[in-house]
């Protein structure tokens, strides 16, 4: 996050944001009439319907007063070029969490095909360095994390995770101890 | 007596005293690093409590929840950054011991007010939960439906400055909880077609996703700035007896803290800037307050140890959480099975009284360990910012897929990652979504009975006496508060009361 999201976002950002918020929260209001159903039998109380569009009623309200609010203070203090510009940058730096989260998602897939302390051990490792974490202390730290995991998390409270093939190829007691800890 | 008795029991589970001791304990830790804190660490330890025993899991939760409290004064007062929102008081009042080499008397100082307010707190928790559920007995659904709109009403209240945002969050929160198959007819509801959203949508990687890994990723993209530590200077013991020559300070603020605590909404952070101000105006050394006045971290750490334990009061006895963290304690009751309310005391009394115990003991625990860890706290206290987001991404997936081993449940735990990042940005409220996805289901339940007792009479609400006046609360607390909304129209928004 950068030093200027934490004083205060950018208000081209911000209403970039509520407009998505609003016509996500208007859709879903939308489909209420397919994404529920109207049964014949039961009080209109007992209504499917009823509490989904109750709240996507208040989320659209909310969003639209939010809107609003916006699009008033846009219009009263117009936004400078350089605030324009600024606000395509934070928009574009939503994508940066994206990146994060892919490996994050490839992590998850790796560790069945690894085990759970070899992929959380390359997870580590490269995140730190994408992150901009290269020097030694860190690549110890990381070896120090991981460590840390798999004794608090296999060994000590011991959370299963799906053994990957590989561990096949192991006499049955190293099979065995490498599913159990590793 | 009995059923205190039965408590101290619970304390012979040697299971029981390791996960109050190990909570406590990595609670004051991570309480003390700035970005990681108890709503990030109880998120991911919560699929890891599901094999233990309630009592063991809640123990260690609220090990968590308690010992964060008092670990967010020390990066406030050795490096002048709070760990958490309440501590940013404190982190103001201590700047001036830590310039006259005095860091020690205002950590302890610190300390030693947490621990009279967190005490007085449990103390008052044990003598006050029991009748308060007492009196709940007497409720039926239009109540509990009152009291669940309540919670949600309140929880919104209390985000001044944000309260638009928070109405939306917590409506984004209940629309959330009717995905899935509702129980009237069971028929879908917003499901399109998707298997994996029949059972709705699952509490843990919505919670993990949410307040853990859009933590990691906004660690991962921060902009890190090392902070020397300072040295701590003066004596360790030199606070602990000072706080007494303050008495009605100390003992006002942890009261001040209790009741703040019980009323659903108000928090932490509201409740001490208001005993701030109020003591600053009472107290004749007031105008010390800021420029290093004991008193001042007195009223800071007193108050913001007291809330946490007295928030309990209404959630063990009504089922409606007292502030923000409670609400995701709530989550952590529900996802062990434990309903929360009347019903609690008469079921599993041994499971409430070993609670108290536990959570009374716990201020001991933390104590001992601040008096001889502080120093090895406040480097942890340093920690890089990345490298946390490394640690927070990484334990993400012990919570997201070992919990079901359902790689849908990652993906569901990776949108609201996102969706939290971006809300995080924008000073979004989290809570309240959390808070609506919890109370949903027992609102709409709530009122599905009382409703149907009274053949769709809405009148009912306002026919029954202890409805009628809880309607009425509501509606001039919503009056007044849309007259201040009004007021403010134009205005900037003000300070909030977290930031989740």
């Amino acid at each position: 996050m950068s030093e200027k999201k934490e004083t205060g976002a950018n208000r081209l950002e911000a209403m970039a944001l509520t407009v998505i918020f609003f016509l996500c929260s208007a859709t879903l209001l939308g489909l209420i009439g397919t994404a529920t159903r109207t049964n014949a039998r039961g009080g209109w109380w007992t209504q499917p319907w009823l509490m989904p569009s109750l709240a996507l009623g208040v989320l659209v309200l909310t969003n639209a007063i939010t809107l609003w609010r916006e699009v008033a203070d846009i219009r009263k203090h117009p936004p400078s070029q350089d605030e324009k510009q600024a606000a395509r940058s934070a928009i574009l730096s939503w994508l940066l969490p994206l990146e994060f989260l892919t490996y994050f998602g490839a992590y998850v897939w790796a560790t069945q095909h690894t085990g759970y302390a070899v992929g959380t051990l390359l997870f580590v490792l490269f995140l730190s360095w994408r992150a901009g974490l290269r020097e030694k202390r860190w690549f110890l730290a990381g070896l120090g994390l991981v460590l840390f995991m798999v004794l608090v998390f296999r060994v000590g409270l011991g959370v299963w995770m799906p053994a990957p093939d590989y561990y096949d190829l192991f006499p049955k007691e190293i099979r065995t101890m490498l599913m159990r800890w590793f | 007596m009995e059923f205190f008795l039965l408590g101290l029991q619970q304390l012979g589970d040697l299971p029981v005293v390791l996960a109050m001791v190990f909570g406590a304990i990595l609670g004051v830790i991570v309480g003390a690093i700035p970005g990681a804190g108890a709503a990030v660490t109880i998120s991911i330890l919560l699929p890891t409590t599901f094999g233990m025993e309630p009592l063991t899991g809640m123990t260690l939760l609220l090990g968590v929840y308690c010992g964060s409290a008092y670990g967010s004064a020390i990066p406030a007062i050795m490096i002048n950054t709070p760990g958490s929102p309440v501590a940013v008081l404190t982190a103001l009042e201590a700047k001036p011991f830590v310039d006259r080499g005095e860091a020690r008397r205002a950590m302890s100082l610190a300390y030693s007010a947490s621990f009279v307010g967190g005490v007085t707190a449990v103390l008052a928790l044990m003598l006050l939960t029991l009748p308060l559920a007492n009196v709940a007995k007497n409720f039926g659904s239009a109540e509990f439906a009152m009291l669940a709109l309540a919670a949600l009403v309140l929880v919104v209240v209390g985000h001044t400055g944000r309260r638009v945002e928070a109405t939306a969050a917590m409506a984004f929160g209940l629309f959330l909880a009717t995905i899935g198959i509702e129980t009237a007819f069971s028929t879908q509801r917003y499901t399109f077609g998707q298997t994996s959203l029949l059972g709705g949508i699952p509490l843990v990687p919505l919670v993990i996703g949410l307040f853990a890994m859009s933590e990691a990723l906004v660690q991962l993209t921060a902009k890190t700035v090392e902070r020397p530590p300072v040295q701590l200077g003066g004596t360790f013991f030199q606070g602990f007896g000072e706080v007494f020559r303050y008495k009605v300070t100390l003992f006002g603020s942890s009261i001040f803290g209790i009741i703040c605590g019980i009323m659903p909404g108000v928090g932490e952070f509201l409740a001490q800037q208001v005993n701030y101000v109020w003591a600053r105006k009472l107290s004749p050394d007031g105008a010390n307050f800021g420029k290093g006045a004991p008193e001042g971290i007195i009223v800071s750490e007193a108050t913001n140890n007291s809330v946490p334990p007295a928030a309990l009061i209404p959630m063990l006895a009504l089922g409606i959480p007292g502030e923000e963290l409670t609400a995701m304690m709530l989550a952590v009751f529900l996802v062990h099975n434990v309903v929360p309310g009347p019903d609690l005391f008469i079921n599993r009394p041994e499971f409430v009284a070993g609670l108290y115990w536990t959570l009374l003991l716990m201020n001991f625990v933390i104590i001992g360990f601040l008096l001889v860890a502080t120093g090895a706290i406040a480097r942890a206290a340093l920690m890089n910012k990345r490298f946390l987001g490394v640690a927070i991404l990484t334990l993400s997936l012990i919570g997201t897929y070992a919990s079901n081993y359902r790689f849908s449940d990652v993906g569901i735990a990776m949108v609201f990652a996102l969706l939290g990042y971006v809300l995080r940005s924008h000073r979004w409220p989290l809570t309240p979504i959390l808070l609506g996805v919890v109370m949903g289901p027992i609102l709409e339940g709530r009122m599905r009975q009382a409703l149907g007792g009274a053949n769709g009479d809405l009148t009912i609400f306002v026919t029954r006496p202890i409805s009628a006046v809880m309607v009425l609360a509501l509606v001039a607390l919503i009056v007044f508060s849309f007259r201040g909304w009004l007021k403010s129209l134009g205005g900037k928004p003000g300070w909030q009361s977290n930031d989740y």
